[in-house]
């Protein structure tokens, strides 16, 4: 080696592999446990019995996803619960930590899983469960070390759309990944609420199914955070300001109804929007335009198929110029099937129009609507992404040549030798049968298309008429509805 | 930080077959066991040789960090190549590239591929995760029938 340049790094352990050897003699502890975090505990612990190596090997485990789902009983889950917490090895530090519990959870249970969460010094942690967690919302509330806190409490009980009410006073200094299902933010300034000031390293937020309490005005402030994550269907009424100047990437799921207003949103460069309805109200649609006004200056527009049908639904929208999106680079929208919700309102739509003026085909992205969102950013890259939903009909198939071979079969040609007339009538049949069956083919798919269809709409409908039912006896048991 | 300071420009990767790679300082700045040889130097080029790494594995762990040190790529474009990069893999190419990430001491490429791993024992039988990590049972069933025991809370 004349080059002084050339190093060698040694070889950390030895190349050539024994015969007995296993494909994870190689891997040092940490990396093995690194794949184990990835599963669920009960198959962690599981692995016990794969060979002596891994033996004991589940007990320094640094994550824990504890979930009631992956065990048959709520007495075999807790149990678990209860064994893992006592017999994992305590000296080593907790990283994250995900417990859900699909239906309600014993306090004291949810309380020691808190607890030790924390005495481990836990970065991440998710709680999903339903009922009432004020008793550990005290614990949560001054967590030095936590850095990513998912927090999604459903309501107890069939019929109660209440929410938790978020704490006014968190102090989490390290978070940065914030994600809450089901909560109220209650106004803290007239009618103004401002939840997330004090998280001053927060990062990406996502709020989920949440709501304001005696506030007009949820204000999202937040001098570091740069994505922002909402799922709402709810028709509450009250403006979401933006006060975000880092913010650079918005992502919205559900029926828009919240107008979103802010000084300066020109940070915003990525939105994706996947909107959808589930009746016909004239609100969404508008205030789904009035957030593609108010975020003037993205460069990239993912929406889902729906969401453009959200937006057809506002009259004469395409007359109208529009005024926002001249930086847009790309526009992508994805093919998605409609909602059952959805599509009724467009067929409804659709067939009020029809009265109107004759008939037009329908169509996953309505005329003319892409056109209208890069008229003022012609350069954009529009891709349409994923076909998912068999768009086929009827008078998409191909026609079925009836008239083309019959008559050749039942006149024999007269000029040509029998063999040689035989064998290109033979053809012709062949090619006749292989036509037939491709067409009894898209006719079947066609058929279960319509049948599954029609059940859904059946399903669909008696969905509504349960939760209509429901609703009407919850009135009536508050004496609203005779 | 470390690369700014020194002048190299390129790196010379020579992998365990003898295949090489030039590639530009930002690439290898996930590779940390290579980073901190770098560190130490103060040259125009260096080569570092390999002996653990094949040269297939080693192009595709290029691969995965010129698309991931790239600043033009999206989150999303980042994420699409993520999922077609395990998607050609075999189970043993990932338990190869795992054991290559682990001896070049690379955080988020680790951090992948065990996650794809993972995957692939997620919800299988203690005999496919055998197969699949070609374990041969040292426990006599009277040994593994008692680790059962032991841990039956597990494995209701």
């Amino acid at each position: 080696m004349s080059n002084s340049d050339e190093i060698t790094i040694p070889p950390k352990s030895k190349r050539l592999k024994h015969e007995n050897e296993d494909k994870l003699s190689d891997l040092p502890d940490c990396v093995i446990l690194h794949i184990l975090s990835f599963l669920n505990a009960k198959e962690v612990v599981r692995t016990c019995i794969l060979s002596p190596r891994l033996k004991n090997l589940w007990k320094s485990i640094p994550t824990l996803v504890l979930h009631s789902t992956n065990f048959s009983t709520f007495k075999s889950f807790t149990k678990f619960v209860s064994k893992i917490l006592t017999l994992r090895d305590g000296s080593i530090a907790l990283h994250a930590l995900d417990f859900e519990r699909i239906g309600s959870i014993e306090p004291h249970l949810l309380k020691r899983i808190v607890n030790y969460a924390f005495s481990h010094n836990v970065q991440r942690l998710g709680i999903s469960v339903k009922g009432d967690i004020c008793h550990i919302l005290p614990c949560i509330s001054s967590c030095r070390t936590l850095t990513s806190l998912k927090l999604s409490v459903s309501p107890k009980g069939r019929h109660n759309y209440g929410r938790t009410l978020f704490p006014k006073s968190l102090n989490l200094p390290a978070l940065t990944t914030l994600h809450l299902g089901n909560f109220a933010f209650c106004a803290s300034d007239k009618d103004k609420t401002e939840p997330f000031s004090a998280f001053n390293k927060l990062n990406s937020l996502v709020i989920d199914n949440c709501t304001v309490k005696d506030a007009q005005i949820l204000c999202i402030s937040s001098k570091t955070l740069v994505n922002l994550t909402m799922r709402n269907h709810s028709s509450d009424l009250y403006k979401i300001e933006l006060s975000a100047p880092s913010l650079c990437t918005f992502a919205f799921t559900g029926t828009p109804y919240q107008k979103l207003c802010g000084n300066n949103l020109s940070s915003v460069k990525q939105v994706n929007i996947d909107a959808e309805m589930l009746s016909n109200y004239t609100e969404p649609p508008l205030v789904l335009l009035s957030w593609l006004l108010e975020l003037a200056n993205i460069k990239s527009l993912t929406v889902s198929a729906s969401t453009l049908q959200v937006l057809s639904l506002i009259p004469d929208l395409l007359k109208d110029k529009l005024t926002s999106l001249c930086n847009l680079k790309s526009l992508k929208v994805q093919l998605k099937p409609l909602s059952y919700g959805l599509s009724m309102t467009l067929r409804t739509a659709k067939f009020q129009k029809e009265f109107k003026a004759g008939s037009e085909p329908s169509s996953p992205i309505p005329d003319g609507i892409v056109d209208f969102l890069i008229q003022n950013s012609p350069s954009a890259e529009v891709d349409i992404i994923d076909c998912s939903r068999f768009g086929g009909s009827f008078d998409n198939l191909p026609p079925f040549p009836m008239s083309s071979i019959f008559p050749q079969f039942l006149q024999p040609s007269s000029r040509e030798p029998v063999v040689d007339d035989l064998r290109q009538r033979i053809q012709q049949l062949e090619q006749a049968v292989l036509e037939v069956q491709q067409y009894i083919q898209l006719a079947h798919e066609e058929i279960s298309r319509e049948r599954d269809e029609m059940s859904a709409i059946q399903g669909h409908m008696s969905m509504l008429s349960k939760t209509l039912a429901a609703l009407k006896r919850q009135m009536q048991t508050m004496g609203l509805w005779q | 930080m470390a690369a700014e300071k020194s002048s190299i420009k390129i790196i010379t990767l020579i992998a365990a077959d003898g295949s090489v790679f030039e590639v530009e300082p930002n690439i290898v700045k996930e590779m940390k066991t290579v980073q901190s040889y770098i560190d130490e130097l103060d040259q125009n080029t260096v080569s570092i040789p390999l002996p653990n790494v094949f040269g297939n594995d080693l192009a595709m762990i290029i691969e995965y960090c010129k698309k991931h040190a790239s600043e033009e790529e999206t989150k999303e474009a980042k994420e699409e190549f993520d999922f077609e990069f395990v998607k050609r893999m075999k189970s043993d190419d990932k338990l190869r590239l795992l054991q290559a990430a682990s001896y070049l001491n690379m955080e988020s490429f680790l951090q992948f591929m065990a996650k794809a791993i993972a995957a692939e024992i997620e919800n299988q039988s203690v005999e496919f995760v055998r197969d699949y990590f070609q374990i041969e049972s040292d426990f006599t069933p009277e040994e593994e029938a008692e680790l059962r025991k032991e841990n039956e809370w597990a494995f209701k």
